[in-house]
């Protein structure tokens, strides 16, 4: 019993990070229809970026989302008028193909800057736990765990309650709409991008203080959020919550219960397993060809 | 509940673009045939999970090439080196020998990093007949296909790897020995067969498994494993990994399971000088032990000038990697220069029948290309990489037993 609840708290506890570090890019594809492979590169990035300024100044690194956040969130918006809005003014798959070649530029550009080493960003804290009923809770899962839950209820705050978040939703539901109630809807779609990418930045500082990261750590990172954001439902925000839960459970009870060497691939049989049983994810809405261009 | 975007049919698009994730790029630059110069080809996985340790390999290849070059190079001409990165994927490798074969006409070829790598690259060198120096790679599979063209150019191969520290713990009195141990290894030839070796060895003088699993390569989230090995308790852990990226994940899921083990042995990461005490904290590596092929300090012809050479080139002494890499040269080298030729039949020949003088020491092979060497038993203390067995080579008076909790 007692290792089925360790299972249970460490996928709950990480399922939390994973959530925020999908949400970006659920959020930029559920408003654009743009399959951000950049997402990846970008959280390595803010890892980088917290790791040097864990380094200069030695301020905790969870708290460095408050710097990480805003610069990811400029990068992204010179990323969408530079990059984005180019390419997806052809087809789908020009940003497709804009966002994969701009994961490789920011891997090489990391890996100039800060080498190929791995990397780790060590509090005080990243050695401790605390023990409950001799159950342990690493303390650097549960506080990352929490400022998760801190950003995420921002964003869903920000998206609900905000004459910003409204006019995303409102341009992600009907860009033509939109734009007759008088959104403007190039500078929403910009802001959209620079949110999605802002998450990765907040999400990237957490990860760098959990797992050790080097520049190709961002490949694996856009495979786990690919699969979230499938399994939870494209475009809705709760469904990446969901999704990343149940991602990080079954990678959790998969290492304990079968072997570590298949909890890699569950993200990927997720993505199978939904696409045959719901196609829309758990939390998607499905919509009609036709209706969903209207 | 915010629902920002439509799902559904974008369903297969999404999905479908996660498979661009294997997608591994091959970089490389355009070749400049020389005239009279011989070329050298080789691929190494500069990107990717294992960049950390294959660069150190790249630069002992030109130290290596350096060196020989300012000595006149190779039959009176001078040496060029090609190297493609592989991003340290299979099928890149095997694309990356043959264009170095068939389209950059390489004179000579020199290895990859890892097993997984060289398994399938030294396939490609022995189809086309070339001679093919291998600096990494141990895994007992690649030695086993009745190849003619492949050398080794370390001491021993991962079945023999264990026998140092499995000889240091045989040495320590009962009490001081390990009861149990946790056998965690990444999913690969290399570290499948050394784990493995570890486990029959130390059950054999009584030290039982608590743990034995598998990982797969891409794996970032150690922490179940951790869990479960400190559920275990075991007092010596073996982990089998093959970059600082997987060695200082699992160390640091252990920190936060807050469970030292009394003894640590992890496979090629600790070796890594420059890379794994910045993962995990200069501190935690206090007494970790691993094996190596090559040590600084040993008096072997070159090794002076190789260490002198390198960390004036790069400003910090060579790894193990870089060593085994510049042996591998120094193996091509002297083949060259005794045969007088680039006939790869008679290279192979020779060195099937010669010993070989390197920096990890003399190298004669059998005819798989399996030399009949030992490899080195190497500790972390204060700080430094030291090495503990064989006596000969040895830096310290003992090792570190039992190794202090983490920092």
């Amino acid at each position: 019993m007692g290792t089925l609840l360790q299972a249970l708290i460490l996928g709950l506890l990480v399922g939390g990070v994973y959530a925020l570090v999908a949400s970006g890019m659920n959020l930029i594809f559920g408003v654009m229809q743009v399959v951000n492979l950049a997402q990846g590169g970008m959280l390595i990035l803010s890892a980088y970026l917290t790791y040097t300024l864990w380094e200069a100044t030695g301020l905790d690194p969870l708290l460095l989302v408050v710097i990480t956040t805003p610069c990811l969130l400029v990068v992204g918006w010179a990323t969408y008028y530079i990059f984005i809005e180019r390419s997806r003014t052809t087809d789908a798959s020009m940003a497709l193909v804009t966002t994969f070649g701009l994961t490789l530029v920011t891997k090489g550009v990391i890996a100039l800057i800060w080498g190929n080493e791995p990397r780790s960003v060590t509090p005080d804290y990243a050695n401790r736990s605390f023990s409950v009923l001799g159950l342990r809770f690493p303390q650097a899962q549960v506080y990352a765990c929490l400022v998760a839950a801190v950003v995420l209820t921002g964003l869903y705050l920000l998206l609900r309650h905000t004459w910003l978040g409204q006019s995303i939703r409102a341009t992600a539901s009907s860009s033509e709409g939109a734009r007759l109630i008088g959104i403007q809807v190039r500078s929403t779609w910009a802001a959209a991008f620079a949110l999605g990418v802002a998450a990765a930045g907040a999400g990237g500082s957490l990860l760098s203080v959990l797992y050790p990261f080097m520049p190709s750590s961002a490949d694996h990172w856009i495979g786990l959020m690919l699969s979230i954001i499938v399994l939870g439902g494209m475009g809705s925000l709760p469904g990446s919550v969901l999704g990343a839960v149940v991602i990080a459970l079954a990678e959790s009870l998969t290492s304990t219960y079968v072997s570590p060497d298949w909890a890699a691939a569950v993200p990927y049989l997720a993505i199978i397993l939904v696409l045959v049983a719901r196609p829309q994810g758990l939390l998607g809405a499905r919509l009609r060809e036709d209706m969903s261009r209207a | 509940m915010p629902g920002f975007g439509r799902s559904g049919r974008y369903a297969a698009l999404l999905s479908g673009t996660a498979a661009m994730l294997l997608v591994a790029t091959a970089c490389n630059s355009g070749s400049t045939p020389g005239s009279g110069s011989i070329k050298i080809g080789a691929s190494l996985p500069l990107s990717g999970p294992v960049a950390d340790a294959s660069k150190p390999a790249y630069e002992g290849y030109k130290i290596w090439l350096d060196q020989v070059n300012a000595g006149g190079g190779l039959l009176g001409r001078k040496v060029e080196l090609k190297v493609l990165d592989d991003g340290f994927d299979q099928n890149a490798v095997v694309a990356n020998y043959n264009r170095l074969i068939s389209q950059e006409r390489s004179d000579l070829l020199l290895g990859t990093f890892s097993s997984k790598l060289n398994l399938p690259a030294s396939s490609v060198a022995e189809r086309n007949k070339m001679l093919y120096v291998e600096p990494s790679g141990g895994a007992e599979e690649i030695f086993t296909r009745g190849y003619n063209y492949l050398f080794f150019a370390q001491p021993s191969t991962s079945l023999d790897l264990p026998k140092q520290f499995v000889r240091y713990i045989g040495s320590l009195p009962a009490d001081q020995r390990p009861k149990t141990a946790a056998y965690p290894t990444q999913d690969d030839p290399n570290t499948d067969v050394t784990i493995n070796e570890f486990r029959k060895d130390l059950t054999q003088l009584g030290v039982k498994a608590v743990y034995s699993e598998k990982y797969a390569p891409d794996t970032v989230n150690f922490d179940s494993i951790a869990s479960a090995i400190a559920g275990a308790k075991p007092d010596l852990v073996v982990h089998g990994a093959v970059a600082a990226n997987d060695g200082a994940g699992l160390v640091k899921a252990l920190q936060k399971q807050q469970f030292s083990p009394k003894m640590m042995f992890q496979t090629n990461a600790p070796s890594l000088l420059q890379s794994y005490p910045q993962a995990i904290g200069e501190k935690n590596t206090e007494g970790i032990f691993t094996s190596a092929a090559w040590s600084p300090n040993s008096d072997y012809p070159r090794n002076a000038e190789f260490v002198k050479a390198y960390t004036k080139a790069y400003g910090s002494p060579p790894s193990d990697d870089a060593a085994n890499a510049y042996t591998a040269g120094q193996v091509l080298e002297a083949a060259v220069k005794a045969v007088g030729s680039l006939d790869q039949g008679k290279l192979a020949d020779w060195l099937h029948s010669h010993t070989v003088q390197t920096i990890v020491g003399p190298l004669k092979w059998d005819k798989r290309g399996v030399p009949d060497g030992d490899m080195l038993l190497a500790q972390w203390q204060n700080g430094r990489f030291e090495f503990v067995l064989p006596d000969s080579q040895k830096t310290v008076q003992k090792a570190i037993n039992p190794k202090p909790g983490w920092s």
